[in-house]
């Protein structure tokens, strides 16, 4: 794949040998680039679990890329009025690519080895320019054809040929817009905050992006799209549409004879091609060599940050932890583990994205699962203090701890963990439950807290043992699947260490407890002996558990890179 | 006097490769010693294993008259490793680097907190103490990682190019801290390229090269009557070829080079 974007990146070589880049360096640059993008983790925040994987990425990103293409479709061929459908799939699109490129091409764009790499080396200008744009556009296109493709396939089915032949007019000009979004985003990011926080403010754009497209996968279409008793979609319903760029752009298939059933004229398809092209002019004229300059001032930062005082980040000294951490833990190697886990959960960018996210995801898995009887989310709330979904929602807040759990052991720094091989400790265990109870008590409590708070007020006191025995049983769960599948000492190895089949079976297994403890708890809500038993049940086993877990020898664990 | 570390036909192999091959050695308390070796020698490994986090090795090592195998933890909480590159949870400030470090040593919050203080202060980083590490010099993380190595007193510090980064200040500290150190009665296990500074500081010099010491003395003993100074020691025993010669190979080969891109438009 990245052969073929290679080989019509340069086929006008001529051309860029006349804007004077060197066409040898450029194509070494660009299939470097493209090399390294192959090689790097998957969008919105995916784990490479295997290292084969790392092989295929672009493949796997196509697939990924069509089968959301899939879904951005949906409005090509569940609404009628094409001119509305396509305004919607647009604007669906353009929002997407938008967020997909602010969130995951800034590791491109701001890779440190450049500066080292590319910056001593004698390489013009112009090359080095025109390779970043090169790059932009193939980044793009690997991303909007797959993307498309649904909708490009539906047009030429439902409405022929034409319509298919049209369809990528306006896309192209979409692109436009959306490279224009980009970097005006970037640039009001830059303005906003200090070059060193920028990557921060991306991570945070990561993890908006991952719930937003969370939200929309699971509450789209009942919220998004109103139709009639009949079924027929309502167009009157969106006037709001009349002002969105991307309308313009739909307005093209008039050209084919489809009607304005939202009004409009001839006006809005001329300004559908002006606004896109005004776009990328602005951009290449000022945007992008503003940006060029803001990216040189970022690299400049990063390499004065180590000698002055000022740059560094002064930390707010805050004793929270060494007090929580005597707290929870008797001995000295469990508090290091505590400390350690506590503050990196906390500073480690990845950890962050990856796992605050799982914050949103309940709520709005849950909702999800209340609708599914077709009724409306308010309709759903309504009928919640009569039913006994609440040992759905308090279960599935161990998703927040589990999710921690999995990204506690991994980490980029995970050679800083020769300290655990080289200090006295006897058990590692100590160390790993030590953690375990940062994350408990840092990510999962206040959750919890809030989960059953929210649940004695909808279902009142009377659950209060239910909310006690969940408690428990999710403790259960985490630690089990501790024991099973995350024996491994804090932020100690490499993301994309290979998972031998063994572990996916075992990550398989654990997959049987929450569902087991979850039906043995709902069969007992109103067993009241039964449920008591439970309790005793599950705090032995969670003793044991516990105690088994802390045990955990050198031996046991897997040494990374010792 | 009985000796601190007793080591015993060592050898280490990974795969098919062997790294340490039937090494005997004894070192004496109180002394520093100049652990040299080319690149790949096995010095690193050697260290690892004196550390106790190597532990699947042939021979016999003994720390302090402990079995390494069988006390390994008494062993580690009585040595300190400096290692030669600095790993560290560097999104962490040295204040918190330095507790998380000091509660695996089971040393007490004032300790740590005292100590700490201290070391960071002589090393000229007690103003940036609560700073995260992500910003540091190479020389500023390697500043944490010695305080680091000596956190908890030990009484045989292992150091692996513990100057690494350093600046020249922070080079003559260091020596000073050595000497410090060894008036203290501290054993220090020194493994370093810079062969001016191990003949300056070492009591004694163990040449290691292809997993066998081939070398060990004073640097008078290594002199061998002749005015050669550390390095030319160094040069002679573990290379058999002639440097001027490989260096007029190496311009040599680069010229051809240039030609080639001269000819090629480059």
């Amino acid at each position: 794949m990245n052969r073929l974007f290679l080989w019509l990146a340069m086929l006008p070589a001529p051309l860029w040998r006349i804007l004077g880049a060197d066409t040898d360096q450029l194509k070494a640059i660009l299939d470097m680039r493209l090399m390294i993008d192959n090689r790097r983790p998957l969008g919105f925040g995916r784990r490479q679990a295997q290292k084969k994987d790392v092989k295929h990425g672009t493949l796997i990103n196509t697939f990924m890329f069509t089968m959301m293409g899939c879904f951005y479709a949906m409005p090509v061929y569940l609404i009628n009025d094409r001119v509305i459908s396509m305004a919607l799939y647009f604007t669906i699109l353009l929002l997407m690519i938008t967020l997909t490129l602010i969130t995951d091409f800034s590791n491109a764009l701001f890779d440190n080895r450049d500066k080292y790499t590319l910056f001593p080396r004698p390489i013009s200008d112009r090359t080095l320019v025109l390779a970043k744009l090169l790059h932009v556009f193939i980044y793009v296109l690997r991303m909007v054809i797959p993307m498309s493709l649904a909708a490009w396939g539906s047009l030429a089915y439902l409405d022929g040929w034409k319509s298919a032949i049209l369809f990528p007019v306006p896309l192209i000009l979409m692109v436009f817009m959306a490279l224009f979004a980009v970097n005006g985003v970037y640039l009001i990011i830059l303005r906003l905050v200090q070059p060193e926080k920028f990557k921060d403010i991306i991570s945070y754009f990561q993890v908006i992006s991952s719930v937003i497209f969370f939200a929309i996968v699971y509450l789209r279409p009942k919220e998004m799209f109103s139709f009639n008793v009949n079924g027929t979609f309502l167009a009157t319903d969106y006037q709001w549409v009349h002002y969105v760029p991307t309308y313009w752009l739909a307005t093209y298939w008039t050209i084919l004879g489809y009607p304005l059933t939202l009004g409009g004229s001839v006006l809005l398809s001329i300004l559908g091609i002006i606004l896109p092209l005004i776009c990328i002019y602005v951009l290449v004229r000022w945007l992008a060599p503003e940006f060029s300059r803001k990216i040189a001032g970022i690299d400049g930062a990063e390499v004065s940050a180590p000698v002055a005082k000022s740059n560094g980040k002064k930390v707010k000294a805050s004793n929270l932890y060494l007090v929580l951490a005597n707290i929870f833990n008797r001995n000295e190697a469990a508090k290091a583990g505590f400390i350690l886990a506590w503050l990196q959960t906390s500073r480690s960018r990845t950890f962050r994205m990856r796992v605050y996210p799982s914050y949103a995801f309940i709520p709005i898995y849950f909702i999800y699962l209340l609708t599914q009887g077709g009724s409306s989310i308010s309709e759903a709330l309504a009928a919640l203090p009569g039913s006994s979904k609440f040992i759905l929602l308090l279960y599935m807040s161990s998703y927040v701890l589990i999710s921690g759990m999995n990204y506690l052991i991994v980490s980029d720094q995970y050679k800083a963990a020769w300290v655990f091989y080289a200090s006295p400790v006897h058990s590692p265990g100590s160390i790993m439950i030590g953690s375990f109870k940062a994350l408990c008590v840092k990510l999962f409590l206040p959750f919890f807290v809030a989960i059953s708070l929210f649940t004695l007020w909808i279902w009142g006191w009377g659950v209060l043992p239910d909310i006690c025995l969940a408690f428990l049983n999710v403790l259960l769960l985490s630690i089990c699947m501790a024991r099973i599948s995350f024996r491994q000492l804090p932020f100690s190895s490499m993301e994309q260490a290979k998972q031998t089949g063994g572990k996916v079976i075992k990550s398989l297994m654990t997959m049987l407890i929450p569902f087991t403890l979850g039906i043995g708890h709902y069969f007992s809500i109103h067993i009241w002996w039964l449920k008591l038993t439970f309790v005793f049940l599950s705090s032995a086993l969670l003793w044991l558990l516990w105690q088994s877990y802390t045990d955990t020898t050198w031996d046991n664990i897997r040494k990374e890179d010792a | 006097m009985a000796p601190i570390i007793t080591i015993k036909g060592l050898s280490k192999r990974y795969g098919d490769k062997v790294v340490l091959s039937n090494i005997d050695l004894e070192v004496n308390p109180g002394q520093i010693i100049g652990y040299i070796g080319p690149n790949g020698a096995g010095k690193s490994t050697t260290v690892k294993i004196l550390c106790g986090i190597i532990q699947d090795y042939d021979g016999e090592v003994t720390v302090m008259g402990k079995n390494i195998r069988e006390h390994v933890m008494e062993v580690k909480s009585k040595v300190g490793y400096i290692p030669e590159l600095a790993e560290l949870y560097d999104l962490l400030t040295p204040r918190e680097y330095l507790t998380f470090i000091g509660k695996l040593y089971k040393l007490s919050d004032e300790v740590i907190n005292d100590r700490s203080t201290k070391m960071l202060n002589s090393f000229g980083l007690l103003e940036n103490i609560d700073q995260r590490m992500d910003s540091f010099s190479k020389g500023m993380r390697q500043k944490v990682l010695i305080t680091s190595g000596l956190l908890h007193n030990p009484t045989i510090v292992f150091m692996d190019e513990p100057l690494s980064g350093l600046d020249a200040n922070a080079v003559i500290l260091v020596k000073e801290l050595l000497q410090a150190l060894k008036a203290e009665g501290k054993t220090i296990f020194y493994c370093s390229h810079m062969m001016d500074v191990v003949e300056k500081v070492s009591d004694r010099i163990i040449l290691i090269d292809k997993g066998t010491i081939i070398a060990d003395g004073t640097i008078e003993e290594l002199k061998q009557n002749n005015s050669d100074n550390l390095e030319q020691i160094f040069s002679r025993l573990t290379s058999n070829g002639d440097f001027v010669q490989k260096a007029d190979d190496l311009a040599a080969a680069m010229n051809d080079r240039n030609t080639h891109d001269l000819n090629s438009g480059i």
